[in-house]
């Protein structure tokens, strides 16, 4: 039986990794006729094959499409598996709002970053662009969210980034959620300079770091 | 290399604040070549410094507000003027406005909506449905491409002795197609239906001769060279190939679909130099060289921690090495280190400085370096 699920489990994440929806559909689907415990499906398969498209980003073998078209076909697994976690209450890993800040209309950064995190098992909220500084405070205090995740790509709007942060602890609730920053023009010294917890170069680090964020 | 218009056969523009304005012409040629006559050249401005030198807050305006500013064709004159009063220009450093309405006026001119910034315009997306791209028909009579007439006449009234007018920010291709489509979206598209990305980007090149003929015409009958936002100037056609939107793409992807826009829209030019927007882009190097209408580069290394330039010396001698003349960006923090570690040739410098003696005092330094 272990083998049986193994060769499954190795399957589904074959099909993540190349970006094939219909055998990852295909996939999934063979592995709960198998009876493989939907959990198991999500934590053994689809979540560790993100892990390796993430790494194939980061050693320059997959680009951004392979990215996307990876992701697609996870969630495409995992529209499967939810309604039979439901009532498992199997909760995501985290809830995270992102958006860019203020004065910045640039999402693609953002967007990449949302599509590879709900492929790690987060829930995104989407705050948009040129999110004003009240905003992000007002969806810590409402959205139940544990991170925040703010996008800069202009040096002119940059300074929002610590304007947020400082609205935040303003507003009493900064230990309330963990703050991750990213960017063209964002460095690791700056966002220590600003009070944020973590700073990530590219969508799959940011994930990395997500992960780690939200284990603290 | 093809044969380039001489000075002598198209008379410049005077501009009274740089009396040098031939001698910096004839480096800028030499550097072409990978020549030097006594120094390389250098311009003092950084990369995009032309976004901050002539603005105004606008951060808190509306939507539309924005959209007025932009569309201000005297004030935006107006400003740039105020930018330049009471500086004299050093080196290969020349005044020269031209039109912006944003990299993304291009798509905008078959019908994109733009959305303003503070320094910067994005194109809103707006081929959802294939069919959509039915629209996607050339409108001379639209307000972008009015409007950079518009903008282009007013600094031809004032330019007179002071500076070079120059066309706008001109993106067709792969940029056009991620203006139109939405970067992301496109990413799909190539492993979805690359028979309409190649649709797409077929339609994104087939009028650029057109476009480009358009505004060089109407510069050249006002005696203007042929110059864009780099403000590099040239006695025939200039033009700055780029492809931001491959920094995303694999090289696979690059060749089969940017690779065949970018032949297309050198061929006619006299001046082509590639803007390589970052390590991303640069991945494409081997392809962006095949093409021998790519007469020289302009590296971009990005900023935060990839602006210092020590990191990309390896690279900047690849590209030397490969006879291409290269534009390189860098703080004056580290122009000594860089000149310590490069020879001089095919290399053209920009750097921001603020103190006029101190733009003269790099020129000699520079006259030392050869």
């Amino acid at each position: 039986m272990a083998a049986a699920e193994g060769t499954h489990l190795e399957q589904i994440s074959r099909a993540v990794v190349e970006g094939d929806r219909e055998a990852t559909i295909s996939g999934v689907q063979a592995a709960l006729e198998a009876n493989i415990d939907p959990h198991t499906i999500l934590q053994g398969a689809l979540i560790p094959a993100m892990s390796d498209v993430g790494r194939l980003f980061e050693q320059g073998e997959y680009f951004v499409p392979e990215m996307l078209i990876a992701a697609r076909a996870m969630k495409s697994g995992l529209e499967l598996l939810k309604p039979l976690m439901i009532g498992a209450d199997i909760k995501p890993r985290g809830r995270i709002a992102l958006g860019t800040v203020q004065g910045d209309l640039h999402d693609i950064g953002k967007n990449l970053v949302g599509i590879m995190l709900e492929g790690a098992g987060f829930e995104v909220y989407d705050m948009g662009t040129d999110v004003p500084v009240d905003r992000v405070v007002e969806v810590i205090k409402t959205e139940q969210v544990d991170l925040i995740g703010l996008s800069a790509l202009l040096t002119t709007t940059m300074p929002m980034m610590e304007s947020t942060i400082q609205s935040i602890s303003e507003a009493g609730i900064r230990d309330q959620v963990k703050v991750m920053i990213g960017g063209a023009p964002i460095t690791q010294e700056y966002a220590d300079k600003i009070g944020a917890d973590g700073f990530a170069p590219d969508a799959s680090q940011a994930t990395r770091l997500a992960v780690e964020l939200i284990s603290k | 290399m093809e044969k380039r218009e001489t000075q002598q056969e198209i008379t410049a523009p005077e501009i009274e604040a740089m009396p040098q304005f031939e001698m910096a012409m004839k480096r800028v040629y030499a550097w072409y070549e990978n020549e030097i006559i006594d120094r390389p050249p250098i311009r003092f401005m950084a990369h995009n410094a032309f976004l901050d030198a002539a603005t105004e807050d606008i951060a808190h305006f509306s939507r539309n507000q924005k959209k007025s500013w932009w569309f201000d064709s005297e004030l935006q004159v107006d400003l740039f003027l105020k930018s330049i009063e009471g500086r004299r220009f050093h080196g290969e450093t020349f005044p020269v406005y031209f039109p912006n309405l944003g990299p993304d006026v291009y798509a905008a001119f078959y019908g994109a909506e733009l959305e303003f910034g503070q320094v910067t315009s994005y194109s809103i997306p707006f081929v959802g449905q294939w069919d959509d791209a039915d629209q996607l028909i050339l409108d001379v009579e639209n307000e972008y491409f009015k409007k950079i007439e518009d903008l282009t006449m007013h600094a031809l009234e004032r330019c007179e002795g002071k500076f070079l007018v120059g066309y706008t920010d001109l993106h067709p291709g792969l940029d056009c197609v991620a203006a139109w489509r939405d970067p992301l979206q496109l990413c799909y598209d190539l492993y979805d239906y690359p028979d309409q990305v190649q649709r797409l980007a077929d339609l994104a090149i087939t009028d650029f001769e057109f476009i480009y003929n358009h505004f060089d015409t109407l510069l050249k009958k006002h005696g203007q060279l042929s110059v864009s936002w780099m403000g590099i100037p040239s006695y025939g056609r200039m033009h700055i190939p780029s492809c931001d939107f491959s920094a995303l793409i694999s090289e696979r992807f690059f060749e089969d679909f940017g690779l065949p826009i970018l032949q297309s829209e050198t061929k006619s030019m006299s001046h082509n130099i590639f803007h390589v927007d970052g390590s991303g882009v640069a991945k494409h190097l081997d392809v962006i060289l095949s093409v021998p209408e790519v007469h020289a580069l302009q590296w971009v290394q990005g900023v935060g921690d990839n602006y210092p330039i020590m990191q990309w010396v390896p690279l900047i001698k690849d590209m030397q090495a490969r006879g291409m003349p290269v534009i390189v960006d860098l703080s004056i923090d580290d122009l000594n280190d860089f000149i310590a570690e490069m020879d001089p040739e095919g290399l053209f410098l920009w750097v921001a400085i603020e103190d006029e003696q101190e733009e003269l005092d790099i020129i000699n330094r520079l006259k030392k370096w050869v």
